[in-house]
């Protein structure tokens, strides 16, 4: 009984305590929502009536908006629509015509013809071509400007290329024609119809180009957060804490540590601020090159190449009204985000920038891109590695058919691949590699490109996979044809006296699928720079590194043959043919320049050494007999022809994961590498 | 109820007193409380009721209720509106000075309905689709009622439809705005520009300064980077409900639905058709509706009557054509369909083309090219016409749903101008979520070997073994490459060793002390990392010679994006609380390499320390373990490839490493194995 009345009491007591709080609380409560309705948005009203108002347009209305005859395009104004004629283009595409310098011209024009004629959409006749392209020099005086061409027509289908703020420009009746002006001032510039060139600086080279600065990724903790373009030309750096407008006269005395640097010097840090006066557009490139990530104030000039690439993804454009929000913002800018801007200003300037050549291409590209409408580059392979210029849209417009972007487009390659042999002059049918290659797990089909004078033999063994044979032209550069009988991503690419091991081609290709963009080979060559020659030499000697593999057993990607096939310049497929050696070396050259990457080298049982080619191999006994200098020639003129020495070095080989573990054989996957 | 209070104070005294009557005595008390809870009970929802009454005669107006303003015929218009306006020229950032988190402020005008001097309202007071926008607007994080910190201000004047409207007197209306100052900051909505017979494609009232969202702009009138192109609202997408449908090729190739064309446009399909046949249905106003059909809902072919807009579904691609107004809200019906649109009207600025790139989800034709409009499509590639359908849709479903989709669109273009540095990307727009999931971005995507000069930093990680950690360094020291060495000390209860006991190293040796005993020290990106490769090395890792360290320095740099390690069973071979044992010691495939001696960016510390998913750090802190897994899944996550194995053996004349099957990982593993890995 006690207990229950206490518990009772007990229970009463707690009660009438909730009660209190329950008292106090709602005053609190109450409170609370009290001081919010004074200061929270009061917001848009829910009106009574809502229901009742009535629609923007009339039932109807939207339908019929009356009749209009067609516009004609207004006077100054173009578009692609209406001023060009695409229709001339229709039959072989863009063709592209330019008009030869009168009299003596200087070194900028002459690198703008020069990379004008190498382009492929050149064409040496007027009549042939859709756009005829006019350049204008810097340093002609006003008075003796370019006369009007004959073919001029009101500007139409004409491009007005000048490199330089010209005089002459202004004084042309530009019609109908585009321009492509460095640093064209926004007001004047008409979107989808000209080009924003950027302003280049007097000694830009014609190809190749220096390479972007940057050798890491990520910013290094003493650097300077920011450098502002001077006027003169130089930079000058200075520390992150401004307390207040570094790029303005008012607050000069503020500025932290600073340092100058002469008109030449490349900026070393973070930021680059450029004030948004056209002269200052060239330090825009300076900024690109020197992988810093220019920082725009208000800029009155378009950039360049605006149409296509994707500057938000490079560069920050900001208001210069507000230098403290801008430092402020910089300073707080996630490092995520600084390392996306800087690798991709850095790659702009290696895709679009560095030479002369590729500005030139990149502004034909994107006419060509014009005229071509739905199959133009879409915007990813504008602005991802390896850029527009090298990922050609005529052999897709699907960013996953290429080895670049299986990443961005969470796709993957086509997990089967197609053997390409190659049988050349005295090679007898290469029936023991069939077999071999037939076995391999992945193996989709066998095409056999017969090279030799001798007829094909009638009959071909019995495979699992389906077998082709392709009439060759026995030109060294016929293996690298786009053949439309090969249907995978993935080729391997054979000679006829090969030797692989079906266990090796199945590895190989595993490697292959995780490195779809490179070359994944099993017999390499290294480079060297030859002192006593005062060239480059290659070798094919076992050396610690490697720089390219023999395409006489190679992975590589289709795409490699439309690349090879169609943006070669002619000159260089030539050299090819000429010296089948020189194959293989045009071969990594042009994988490496896209992909900037060295190839890589896979597991070769040693076993196979005495069925290695000895013609193949530079460094082989046999070879050394030979003379030298036409292979070596071979690629100091690739050097040349690329603007620079793209291969890269390899010291390392990919094997499988339990290679010469000590466990069982039994539970290797690729036992037989090890063991023929 | 303050009087039970008392009494229970009370209570314990009386009670032994009151035997007989305690039941009499409990049973008031009792009842006095149960009545306090009710009456606080009510009390509670009491005030609130009143609020929200309150609040509902506030809020809950007639829209013929708002104050009527009275515009004097002399009172100002604004001037034409300046052609040339840029958002550095005429648009005041000094307004946006105060908005927190990179969001500007939008101030909506109240609701006023303004008449002429004669009293003749100047337009209809509000439509129901500027209605629906202010509310969107409002409910958005943009709004504050704030007129003195707003950046953007949205006047209440209805302005969708110009034809709804009387242009001067709205221009006077808009002029005497309270902050109007020659219309800086202020955005106009409008859907329905110019009027007969030149129909002009933006809106005609004089605007000064004010920013334009229109319908319908040509590259003319639109002032680039400075108005916003808009869509031309379709009612039907509120009416009708339309399933969506997948991709794939479709019954007609071609489809004309727009009722009102220029005769020469009909002519041109007429003849489409003619060549084509059945590919290319062209179809024109029903002339015999019964009543009570909506026109807009029905087509007609010759005698054949077709619902509208599910017709648009049979159809792969579907005309856009200019009609007096290059906007057309078919644009909107054909998107949603998933019908690819070709549009044919010269100059006309596409809908949000600032950020949307409509080459993925449309064609554009040239008017004169309009009768090869049936060759140019049949040459794109069929993978393609399937993907511009999915984006057509996207593109409807994000942007020009409802009009709130189309009001926060703008808001953000404008917010993105504002605040470029925190700007939404171009895959973020543009991509449709099915690609947003499975697309990786690399963050070290530049193709890029760093230069052997820099060399690397090691990271001992370390608690009180001293004896295996000097060796460690002595060890790690012999390394040709090494820059530095950071020795972790994890240990709060132990002063590390006195400076004179370390082995001296030709590089510079620093010692870390933490403030707690946390694994995830090791992964914490110290400013004394000045290298971008990183070895994280146990303090019992002594078996590894420098040779092997320095090859697998030359791996790393060869591959910078991925981790690069040794195997595991170094790691097994003394590890105090090693429980687990992984199965994937010894087979063919590696997903994983431990963290006990292996090599990768500094960036990773950061993402580790900063950018982990959930709680996963704090799960590694507190288990003590597992930290290795969480940085492999990291890695694998944010670069989608997979881990480089370096085989430690000193007697191997080349160099050699290993190479894994491809794995890539996410999230939903990552925590998974998370759990498994303490068995």
């Amino acid at each position: 009984m006690q207990s229950w009345r206490r518990k009772s009491l007990w229970l009463a007591l707690s009660a009438s305590w909730l009660l209190i709080l329950l008292r106090v609380f709602p005053v609190l409560r109450l409170k609370e929502p009290a001081r919010r309705q004074a200061g929270s948005p009061q917001g848009w009203p829910h009106w009574l009536d809502t229901e009742l108002l009535q629609s923007f347009s009339q039932p109807g209305e939207l339908l019929e908006d009356g009749l209009q005859p067609p516009q004609a395009p207004r006077g100054g104004s173009c578009t692609q629509g209406a001023c060009f004629d695409a229709s001339r283009c229709r039959g072989g595409g863009l063709k592209v015509f330019v008009y030869p310098a009168v009299g003596p011209i200087s070194e900028t024009p002459r690198k703008v013809l020069t990379s004008i004629e190498g382009s492929r959409y050149h064409t040496a006749s007027a009549t042939e071509a859709c756009l005829l392209i006019l350049v204008l020099g810097p340093d002609t005086p006003a008075g003796e400007c370019h006369p009007v061409p004959p073919q001029w027509d009101g500007g139409k289908n004409h491009l007005v290329l000048s490199l330089h703020p010209a005089p002459c420009l202004r004084i042309f009746q530009l019609g109908q024609a585009m321009v492509a002006e460095a640093s064209p001032t926004v007001d004047t510039f008409r979107p989808g119809f000209d080009v924003a060139l950027p302003l280049l600086p007097e000694a830009h080279p014609l190809r190749g180009g220096a390479l972007g600065q940057l050798r890491q990724h990520s910013p290094l903790p003493g650097v300077a957060l920011i450098a502002v373009a001077e006027e003169r030309g130089g930079w000058r750096t200075a520390g992150t804490n401004f307390s207040a407008c570094p790029w303005d006269g008012r607050c000069e005395q503020d500025h932290g540590p600073k340092q100058t640097h002469p008109g030449a010097m490349l900026p070393n840090a973070t930021f680059c601020l450029i004030p948004g006066r056209s002269p200052d557009a060239l330090h825009f490139l300076q900024a690109l090159q020197a992988g810093c990530i220019p920082v725009l104030l208000s800029p009155r000039w378009e950039l360049p190449f605006s149409e296509v690439i994707d500057w938000t993804k490079a560069a920050v454009v900001a208001d210069e009204r507000l230098p403290l929000q801008v430092l402020a913002a910089l300073q707080e800018m996630p490092l995520t985000r600084v390392l996306a801007l800087r690798q991709q200003a850095q790659f702009l300037w290696d895709a679009y920038f560095s030479s002369m050549e590729k500005v030139i291409h990149t502004t034909l590209e994107i006419i060509q891109d014009r005229i071509s409408g739905a199959s133009a580059h879409p915007s990813l392979l504008w602005n991802s590695p390896p850029g527009a210029l090298l990922a050609l849209s005529t052999f897709s417009t699907s960013p996953s058919d290429f080895p670049f972007y299986h990443l961005q487009q969470g796709s993957r390659p086509l997990g089967r691949f197609s053997a390409l042999i190659w049988v050349g002059a005295p090679d007898q049918p290469p029936l023991k590699l069939i077999q071999a290659v037939a076995g391999a797990q992945h193996c989709a089909q066998i095409l056999v490109l017969w090279s030799s004078k001798k007829p094909p033999p009638p009959r071909w063994p019995e495979t699992a996979v389906p077998l082709t044979v392709l009439d060759g032209h026995r030109k060294a550069s016929d293996r690298f044809l786009p053949y439309s009988a090969i249907s995978t991503d993935a080729i391997l690419s054979l000679d006829a006296h090969s030797s692989l091991s079906t266990s090796e081609v199945d590895f190989a290709f595993t490697v292959w699928q995780s490195f779809p963009e490179r070359m994944v080979g099993f017999l390499t060559w290294s480079h060297f720079w030859d002192e006593a020659q005062g060239g480059w030499g290659y070798t094919g000697e076992r050396a610690n590194e490697f720089s390219m593999v023999l395409t006489s057993a190679a992975f590589y990607h289709r795409y490699y043959h439309t690349l090879f096939t169609h943006s070669l310049p002619k000159a260089l497929r030539t050299l090819a043919d000429e010296s089948p050696r020189c194959v293989d070396v045009l071969m990594n050259f042009l994988v490496a320049a896209v992909t900037k990457l060295p190839p890589i080298k896979v597991p070769y049982g040693p076993w196979h050494q005495e069925a290695r080619p000895p013609p193949l191999a530079p460094g082989s006994p046999r070879l050394r007999a030979e003379p030298q200098p036409a292979a070596q020639n071979c690629i100091n003129r690739m050097a040349a022809g690329f603007g620079h020495m793209s291969l890269v070095s390899s010291r390392l080989r990919l094997d499988p994961v339990l290679f010469k573990d000590p466990v069982s054989v039994l539970r290797k996957k690729y036992r037989s590498l090890e063991k023929p | 109820m303050c009087a039970s209070v008392k009494y229970n104070i009370r209570g314990p005294a009386l009670i032994p007193r009151m035997k007989t009557k305690h039941r009499i005595y409990y049973i008031t008390l009792f009842s006095i409380v149960l009545l306090g809870l009710i009456a606080t009970g009510m009390f509670q929802f009491w005030p609130h009721s009143i609020e929200s009454s309150g609040d509902w005669s506030v809020e809950k107006r007639s829209v013929r209720d708002v104050p009527v303003v009275r515009l004097p015929a002399d009172s100002p218009v604004p001037e034409r509106g300046d052609l040339s306006c840029r958002m550095h020229t005429c648009f005041d950032v000094y307004r946006c000075g105060f908005n927190p988190k990179n969001k500007i402020k939008v101030y909506i005008y109240p609701l006023k309905k303004y008449v002429g001097e004669a009293g003749v309202p100047v337009s209809s007071t509000i439509s129901r689709e500027y209605n629906e926008l202010l509310t969107a607007i409002s409910d958005s994080d943009y709004y504050t009622d704030d007129i003195t910190r707003a950046c953007l201000f949205v006047p209440s004047i209805d302005l969708l439809n110009q034809n709804s409207l009387r242009v001067k007197e709205t221009a006077q209306a808009l002029a005497q705005l309270s902050r109007w100052d020659r219309g800086t900051n202020h955005l106009l909505f409008n859907m329905l520009p110019g009027g007969p017979p030149d129909y002009n494609t933006a809106l005609d009232v004089p605007r000064d300064r004010a920013l334009l969202a229109g319908g319908g702009f040509s590259t003319w009138t639109y002032r680039q980077g400075y108005d916003v192109s808009i869509p031309v609202y379709s009612p039907l997408s509120a009416e009708v409900d339309l399933p969506e449908k997948g991709p794939g090729p479709r019954r007609y190739f071609l489809l004309s639905s727009q009722v009102a064309l220029h005769p020469e446009s009909r002519e041109d399909l007429a003849a489409l058709q003619a060549r084509h046949g059945e590919a290319v249905l062209v179809l024109d106003k029903c002339s015999n509706l019964s009543e009570g059909v909506p026109a807009a809902r029905k087509r007609c072919h010759q005698q054949q009557a077709f619902d509208y807009p599910q017709v648009l579904q049979e159809a792969t691609f579907c005309m856009v054509l200019r009609g007096a107004r290059l906007g057309q809200a078919v644009l909107s019906d054909v998107l949603r369909a998933g019908c690819v649109p070709v549009i044919i009207a010269d100059s006309y600025v596409l809908p949000f083309s600032e950020v949307l790139d409509w080459k993925r989800a449309s064609v554009v034709v040239p008017e004169e090219k309009m009768s090869d409009v049936y060759s140019i499509l049949q040459s794109i590639p069929r993978r393609q016409i399937e993907e511009m359908q999915r984006q057509a849709r996207w593109f409807w479903e994000a942007y020009f749903q409802s009009i709130k989709a189309i009001a926060l669109a703008t808001l953000q273009i404008i917010n993105d101008r504002i605040y470029p540095y925190a700007a939404i990307s171009y895959e973020d727009w543009n991509d449709p979520p099915a690609v947003k999931w499975s697309s990786v971005s690399n963050p070290l995507f530049l193709p890029l070997i760093p230069p052997q000069s820099q060399g690397f930093t090691a990271i001992v990680l370390t608690y009180d073994r001293v004896e295996s950690l000097f060796r460690v360094i002595t060890e790690v020291s012999k390394v040709p490459s090494l820059s530095k060495l950071l020795v972790v000390w994890n240990n709060q209860n132990k002063n590390p060793p006195e400076d004179s006991l370390w082995p001296k190293i030709r590089v510079p040796l620093k010692v870390v002390r933490t403030a707690e005993n946390k694994l995830s020290n090791r992964f914490f990106p110290y400013d004394e990392i000045e290298t971008e490769a990183v070895l994280a090395i146990d303090d019992d890792i002594i078996m590894l010679t420098s040779d092997e360290l320095q090859f697998g320095y030359e791996v790393w740099r060869e591959f910078p994006d991925r981790l690069v390690g040794y195997p595991g069973r170094l790691h097994l071979w003394d590890h105090e609380m090693n429980k687990w044992k992984y199965e994937s010691e010894w087979t063919n495939e590696v997903s994983m390499v431990l963290t006990g001696a292996a090599f990768y960016h500094k960036y990773f510390n950061y993402l580790y320390t900063y950018k982990m998913p959930g709680d996963i750090k704090n799960w590694v802190d507190a288990h003590m373990n597992c930290e290795d897994i969480a940085m492999n899944f990291l890695v694998a996550n944010v670069t989608g490839k997979a881990v480089i194995k370096v085989t430690p053996r000193k007697k191997f004349k080349c160099p050699e490493c290993t190479a894994i099957d491809g794995l890539s990982l996410d999230q939903t593993h990552m925590v998974e194995r998370q759990n498994n890995c303490q068995k």
